[in-house]
């Protein structure tokens, strides 16, 4: 079955946009707009895919983590609804706010199963850590043209090696992830 | 007092290098500063960088109190201190308020620039826990020294709060004996004459100069608000000490250079994204201000002009004599100067250099070329971080630089070639 998002859209009247997120990698997958403008939406599952990440984080330092997260949010005039498939997958529905929550729940799950149904089970040929803590560090911190010059200058570790990180040896790699702390004023990372 | 004599600046004939009490002077925004500061953290680490930089700060702020305390005919430690709160706020660098004896003691900031624009420019986007006002912490002790008449390195500060952490309200610094003695390395405005050759004139030469000339005599009246900053041109602006940024900039390349050549590359990178930082937001601020429109009119999106002007305030922020010596639009620029701030500190105290090291001449005329052919005067542009972005690190205007001669190097004067980069 094939993932027909116009299709599983049809008639959710105020729903705005459906973005999928690949993870762990923090990717767009597939995506959706009412209004067919889907310039932000690439930026935007980056972003999401790491809301849900930091909150099962946090939900599980909390021991209130289950099968059933949902990320709701509401700002701007929007309401967003954010779900994991699996841990392999994050699907992002925005809604416009003044929709009834008992209503987009409803329409949350119907098309989360057809989302689901319809989505490719392969195994995600996960990206390397290096990679993955860089495009991090790429997506958060300020000046982020300046980001792998100063993870070299921090770290050590000469450009041309940061340029290929899937090829970092682990002591390297921890020095790297301990530039990207300081430039981030982050404790950890949790990728 | 102190406001005064600050105002009473001069000037290198012929090579546009500024100083106040016979301490070397320039003009330079936040995003300038906190990118250069950053950059030192990132080559030395935060411990040794902080280290560094207080230093730095302590040496070159001596020279200047020495200056003024010399100048203004301050006889007692009281007059010292308050000479010197004042003119650290008639810089633009915030309000001290510093308690201190020949042993040591305490102080505390309002409004200090670093932490302040740091706050502004990335406190909503990243966590900072370390302190960043070093420029004020070697100021404070340089005070203490000179008020007491204490031998250099005798006294040292460290700031122990400071309001980039999101639980302080302001910065307080410890104020303490070391002990320590250290020769202290300050170029004065003629030791900085000796270094220079001749100076000479380039294309467009009385248009710049003109420009040169009324934006001096603009910023001679320019002097920090009631918290003690300087906000104009869209930026927070300092005057500073030259001396502050050459020692760290220089002494973190070298250390960097004596782990990796690499590195010590990247971090010179690093330093000439300063300079387009500055470029940007500092020469486009001012062509965008309205002091510059009653100065000297609108600006237009005519290459050369716009070129012209950033060389005039190149000039009048006591960067150095820029002049034009070439001009192909769209295509080449030719930038000669005899010197710029940074180049007689190099070679006084370390000798020639083995490549270029004009770090703020190679970073702003490279943002010189993008505003010079990327931006639209007419549609009055915000200079805002989406416009930098777009402009200097989009793909369809790209310029590349180099430099035949380098005056850090040895030679009479440097020239830097801006040409457009053909895929």
């Amino acid at each position: 079955m094939q993932l027909q998002l116009p299709e599983i859209t049809r008639g959710v009247e105020r729903l705005r946009n459906v973005i999928i997120t690949v993870m762990p990698d923090c990717l767009l997958y597939e995506s959706w707009s009412r209004d067919g403008d889907q310039t932000a939406n690439e930026e935007a599952a980056s972003y999401l895919g790491d809301l849900v990440r930091a909150n099962r984080e946090a939900l599980r330092v909390m021991r209130a983590l289950s099968d059933e997260m949902q990320v709701t949010i509401e700002s701007g005039g929007l309401l967003i609804i954010l779900r994991e498939i699996e841990s392999s997958y994050v699907v992002g529905f925005v809604f416009e706010s003044d929709v009834p929550l008992g209503m987009v729940r409803v329409q949350v799950r119907t098309m989360l199963a057809r989302i689901t149904e319809a989505l490719p089970r392969f195994a995600v040929s996960e990206s390397s850590r290096g990679e993955r803590v860089l495009e991090f560090v790429e997506r958060y911190a300020p000046d982020p043209h300046t980001v792998l010059l100063r993870v070299a200058v921090q770290a050590r570790v000469p450009l041309d090696e940061l340029r290929n990180p899937a090829n970092l040896d682990g002591e390297r790699m921890q020095r790297v992830e301990r530039a990207v702390c300081t430039i981030l004023g982050i404790d950890s990372l949790t990728l | 007092m102190a406001t005064d004599a600050l105002r009473e600046r001069s000037w290198i004939d012929g090579h546009d290098l500024m100083f106040v009490a016979d301490t070397q002077v320039v003009y330079h925004c936040h995003h300038f500063n906190l990118f250069f500061d950053q950059t030192i953290d990132d080559a030395l680490g935060v411990e040794e960088s902080s280290r560094l930089k207080s230093r730095a700060a302590r040496e070159a702020s001596r020279q200047l109190l020495l200056g003024l305390r010399k100048r203004l005919d301050l006889q007692t430690p009281a007059e010292v201190i308050r000479a010197a709160e004042s003119a650290f706020a008639a810089m633009g660098h915030g309000r001290l308020h510093i308690n201190v004896s020949a042993e040591g003691g305490e102080a505390s900031g309002e409004y200090l620039h670093y932490g302040y624009s740091w706050k502004e420019k990335y406190g909503a986007v990243v966590r900072r826990s370390h302190p960043i006002d070093a420029f004020a912490t070697g100021f404070i002790a340089a005070t203490t020294e000179v008020a007491f008449s204490l031998d250099p390195g005798a006294i040292e500060a460290r700031e122990i709060e400071c309001i980039v952490s999101r639980a302080a309200s302001r910065c307080r610094f410890l104020v303490y004996r070391t002990g320590e003695r250290v020769q202290p390395a300050a170029l004065t405005e003629s030791d900085c004459a000796n270094l220079l050759g001749s100076s000479f004139t380039g294309l467009d030469e009385e248009r710049v100069s003109a420009i040169a000339s009324g934006l001096k005599e603009f910023t001679a009246g320019v002097a920090g608000d009631d918290r003690g900053l300087i906000q104009a041109f869209g930026v927070f602006v300092t005057m500073h000490l030259a001396s502050y940024y050459n020692r760290i900039s220089f002494d973190a390349v070298h250390e960097m250079g004596k782990i990796d050549a690499s590195l010590a590359a990247n971090v010179e990178e690093l330093l000439r994204e300063s300079g387009r930082q500055c470029g940007f937001n500092t020469f486009g601020g001012i062509l965008r201000s309205a002091e510059w429109e009653s100065l000297v009119g609108p600006p237009r999106s005519d290459p050369k002009e716009i070129v012209t002007s950033c060389l005039g305030i190149a000039r009048a922020l006591g960067f150095g004599h820029w002049t034009l010596h070439e001009f192909e639009p769209g295509e080449r620029i030719v930038v000669r100067t005899p010197a710029t701030y940074e180049t007689s500190f190099y070679r006084r105290t370390y000798g020639a250099s083995s490549h270029p090291r004009c770090y703020i001449l190679q970073g702003a005329m490279v943002a010189v070329a993008h505003l010079a052919h990327g931006v639209v005067w007419e549609e009055s542009p915000s200079f805002d971080e989406a416009l930098y972005q777009r402009l200097l690190h989009g793909t369809d205007n790209a310029w590349d630089w180099s430099m035949p001669t380098c005056h850090t190097c040895g030679d009479t004067f440097s020239e830097i070639v801006v040409t457009r980069r053909r895929s």
